[in-house]
């Protein structure tokens, strides 16, 4: 009876092995990527790590002076992290020291003590000490793929600060293939061949390609970032100052004119840049 | 004082026959070279995110080997029937609690010393450097901050019946002052009427363990603190100790073992 038994359960395991096989085959395809497997274990929590990560990256930067939950949060909507990075090329601000605080005055003396055990004072890394905010931005691209400002505030930093464009190049990439629609990713990864590589007209075809992006979810009611098409609109013009494009610049300038506050100034230049193709004809 | 030191030379003993102290510092040690070893972006000069992990898991391993030590020591004397000759011999029962965490504090002072030490190669063996005044500091104010923790929990383990509720209670208590100690005079003001009082009262009688917690400052290579305010956060912690030891005493001395 037990031979019987034993028997009778190594055919029954022989049988479920053969039919689910093939389910647990599916499913290992479908959670093979280091997402699919994060997803399966975490949902939707992943995305609220994502940002805890880039505010720890933030903190970073500010060598740890940020404020807590407890602190009255500041009315930002970015952290200084992606301003920087959202900052035009050639600014080089970002080690200056900045007056403002989240700390209020002191309520009493075990609060005025205690601020000698934690950084109070206001600072931005600078001379290449960015690099210690890199592993925050990696995790948060780790645990949330679609957040897009981790790719572009880690680029920003890799390319600029560190001097490492190849890696920027890849990481945008990594990013690029997770928002294939992303017209953010495609400037900086524009900026980096244009910038770093002084590759002018792959730069320029990937501007043009954010352009095209940009004017595609504006035209399907997505209400695209009017500041991100500004500085895409900067870049196509400086790459076709770079490249003596007048054509180019004039179009891309009158494009920018529609978008930009600053008409008046721009309305003037395209003035100048008009005269200056009439006299070459 | 023989006496004092008699009973803290068996809680030392204690301490390094148990295997608590080395799972967590192999734990420690094994997560941290675990991390270590990750590439980012192919820079192997990034430090700070390594010295944050290492320091939090050398605080979490520090608090719990403080609490789970110092909250079964009276419980375990009375269980074994230990304490009755203890007692009976020529000592108070004073001498009793002082020794028993004296030999605490001391085998926390040991164990940070090994986990500091790692921290230390890590820090020198990334950095090539080692601030030697910030670390000292930061030692002595993590050795200080778990004096205090260790009263807390001999208090616990007099006042609760099990030296495991006693422990939960004691984590929890001394993880909650440190997230939210130090802030609670702003939740008390943003409080009216009796509540914002009481909260404001409960905000001054807490020991402010924050304080101790220089993590920020090391990490993020501040240097070191000015060693007046280092000083009177000795004092303030031996006295919160001082405290804590005399309310065991007190409540030790009227208890009644069957």
């Amino acid at each position: 009876m037990i031979r019987l038994t034993v028997i009778f359960l190594l055919v029954c395991c022989f049988t479920l092995a053969t039919i689910l096989d093939a389910p647990f085959s599916r499913l290992r395809a479908s959670t093979d990527s280091s997402e699919g497997v994060l997803t399966a274990l975490m949902g939707d929590s992943r995305r609220m790590f994502a940002n805890h990560f880039f505010a720890m990256a933030d903190a970073y930067f500010h060598s740890g002076f940020y404020p807590t939950i407890f602190d009255t949060a500041r009315a930002e909507e970015h952290s200084h992290l992606s301003e920087e990075a959202h900052e035009e090329e050639g600014a080089n601000g970002h080690d200056e020291h900045h007056e403002e605080t989240f700390l209020r005055t002191p309520n009493d003396w075990i609060e005025r003590f205690g601020r000698h055990f934690y950084p109070t004072v206001h600072t931005h890394l600078h001379n290449g000490n960015e690099r210690e905010i890199l592993p925050w931005l990696k995790l948060s691209a780790e645990m949330d793929p679609k957040r897009i400002d981790t790719y572009v505030t880690a680029a920003y930093w890799l390319r600029t600060s560190l001097h490492k464009p190849e890696e920027a190049e890849q990481f945008l990439r990594e990013g690029l293939r997770a928002n294939p629609d992303s017209y953010e990713i495609m400037l900086e990864l524009g900026r980096v061949y244009f910038y770093n590589k002084k590759d002018a007209r792959v730069g320029r075809n990937i501007f043009v390609l954010a352009q095209d992006q940009w004017l595609k979810q504006d035209a399907a009611g997505e209400k695209p970032d009017p500041g991100v098409y500004e500085e895409i609109l900067g870049e196509l013009l400086r790459v076709d100052r770079k490249q003596e494009d007048l054509k180019g610049e004039v179009t891309d300038l009158e494009e920018l004119i529609k978008y930009s506050h600053s008409k008046e100034t721009l309305e003037a230049y395209l003035k100048e840049l008009k005269a200056k193709m009439a006299n070459q004809k | 004082m023989n006496n004092i030191f008699a009973v803290a030379g068996v809680v030392i003993k204690e301490m390094y026959r148990r295997k608590d102290f080395y799972v967590l510092f192999v734990l420690t040690v094994l997560i941290t070279m675990l991390m270590g070893s990750v590439n980012f972006f192919n820079d192997n000069r990034i430090v700070r995110y390594l010295k944050d992990l290492c320091l939090l898991l050398i605080w979490i391993s520090s608090l719990i080997i403080a609490v789970t030590t110092a909250a079964r020591q009276i419980p375990a004397e009375r269980e074994s029937r230990t304490i009755f000759p203890l007692l009976a011999k020529p000592m108070g029962r004073g001498e009793f609690v002082v020794g028993k965490f004296v030999g605490c504090w001391a085998a926390c002072g040991m164990a940070l010393m090994v986990f500091y030490f790692f921290f230390g190669v890590i820090v020198a063996s990334r950095e090539h450097t080692l601030p030697v005044g910030p670390y000292f500091q930061a030692i002595w104010l993590h050795w200080i901050c778990l004096g205090i923790v260790v009263a807390l929990a001999l208090l616990g383990s007099i006042v609760f019946a099990a030296p495991s509720s006693n422990a939960t209670i004691c984590l929890i208590v001394v993880a909650g002052i440190m997230f939210a100690g130090g802030h609670l005079n702003g939740v008390a003001l943003g409080m009216r009427g009796i509540g914002g009082t009481i909260v404001y009262a409960i905000y001054y009688l807490i020991p402010h363990l924050e304080w101790y917690d220089v993590r920020d400052l090391v990490v993020h290579d501040w240097g070191a603190i000015d060693w007046l305010i280092w000083a009177g956060a000795t004092v303030y912690g031996v006295l919160y100790a001082g405290f804590l030891l005399g309310m065991t005493w007190l409540l030790f001395r009227r208890k009644a073992f069957a």
